[in-house]
């Protein structure tokens, strides 16, 4: 357990950064509690999706049916098909959330579509940037012969964290909700 | 049809672990007033969730990996090297939930937030620790039952601390802030 301490200091600093950008957005926050249900429910799907993606590449790496090149065909079938669970994961997720919200009068003016939109357009730009950096850090650590099962996971995680929430105040702002 | 194959097999699993996040969105959404009242509170909550998931998972993958080199079983789970990691492992939060509050108070004054350092630091550390200890004796609990039916703890810890661990962990996190609020 002595070699995780400083790893684990720098995944928990990236994540204050995550905590400071909730804070400045507070105000938001609280006036829209259906979106802080959500910043739990984002941050974990794109965390499972993109470790789940880093681990097949790492074990394709491992036995040899995946190359290290960017325009392997068995990389982009991977990339397509997180994508698609996770478009799936996201619908059926906001659409759980709104009701939950509904559930304890929580909806305040969004409209069902609205936030659909807002949640869905949230996790696909999440997934596509996670499921880069997945297959790059899979690439990386394989390629300086460090094992990819160790790294993927860790760093897959903290960086969605942050983008997750960056993504979701980005289409707040730009559908104008809040702020 | 492989693509198919992959959808079929970890769709489900992923929409289940994201229903257990909404769990533990809707204990952060209870906790709106808390969140109002305590300043810092909500720059603390992405850190103990990441710290609480890199030392369970580590804690489940570590126990998968003694049961597998034949370290431990469902007969002799209770001995040294079990004792070693679990002390291990929350040590490691003691440490961990320490910094957090240290890096949350230090990072808020520079962006004007004043935020009571005793109260983030306690906070931190009351959920993180009660969090580690809870997660530690499921995570036993999850490995000796896979033992018994003779299933490999390496495919079962990984998700259930996925799906709980978030959820026991807010639920922490809300008991130990309104306890710091009321008690200070």
């Amino acid at each position: 357990m002595k070699f995780s301490l400083p790893l684990l200091t720098l995944t928990i600093l990236i994540e204050v950064f995550a905590g400071q950008i909730l804070q400045g957005k507070q105000e938001s926050l609280l006036l829209f509690p259906m979106f802080l249900i959500s910043i739990p429910v984002i941050n974990s799907v794109g965390g499972n999706i993109g470790s789940v993606l880093g681990a097949r590449i790492a074990s394709g790496l491992h036995v040899g049916y995946i190359s290290l090149n960017l325009s392997d065909k068995e990389i982009h079938d991977n990339f397509f098909i997180s994508l698609l669970i996770g478009f799936i994961t996201y619908l059926i997720l906001a659409i759980v959330i709104y009701f939950v919200a509904l559930l304890g009068n929580l909806t305040e003016d969004i409209a069902l579509i609205e936030f659909i939109a807002i949640f869905v357009l949230t996790g696909v730009l999440l997934i596509s940037t996670v499921a880069i950096v997945s297959v790059f850090t899979a690439f990386l650590s394989f390629k300086k012969g460090l094992d990819p099962d160790d790294m993927v996971a860790p760093i897959v995680t903290t960086f969605g964290d942050i983008m997750g929430i960056l993504f979701l105040f980005l289409l707040f702002g730009l559908f104008g909700v809040g702020i | 049809m492989y693509a198919k194959e992959m959808v079929k097999q970890s769709l489900p699993l992923i929409i289940f672990c994201g229903l257990g996040a909404i769990v533990a969105g809707s204990t952060l959404g209870v906790m709106s007033d808390l969140i109002r009242e305590i300043p810092g509170l909500i720059v603390i909550i992405p850190a103990i969730i990441a710290m609480r998931g890199n030392i369970s998972t580590a804690f489940g993958s570590r126990l998968g990996s003694a049961y597998h080199l034949g370290v431990i079983d469902a007969d002799n789970l209770w001995n040294k090297e079990l004792m070693q990691n679990i002390i291990g492992s929350l040590v490691l939060s003691f440490l961990v939930s320490i910094i957090i509050g240290i890096l949350a108070y230090i990072t808020s004054l520079f962006l004007r937030v004043a935020p009571n350092p005793i109260k983030i630091i306690l906070i931190v550390l009351i959920a993180g620790i009660i969090s580690g200890l809870i997660l530690t004796i499921l995570t036993i609990g999850i490995v000796y039952l896979a033992f018994k039916r003779g299933y490999d703890p390496d495919n079962i810890t990984g998700p259930a601390l996925a799906t709980f661990g978030d959820i026991v962990t807010m639920i922490c996190i809300f008991g130990s802030a309104f306890l710091v609020e009321v008690m200070i």
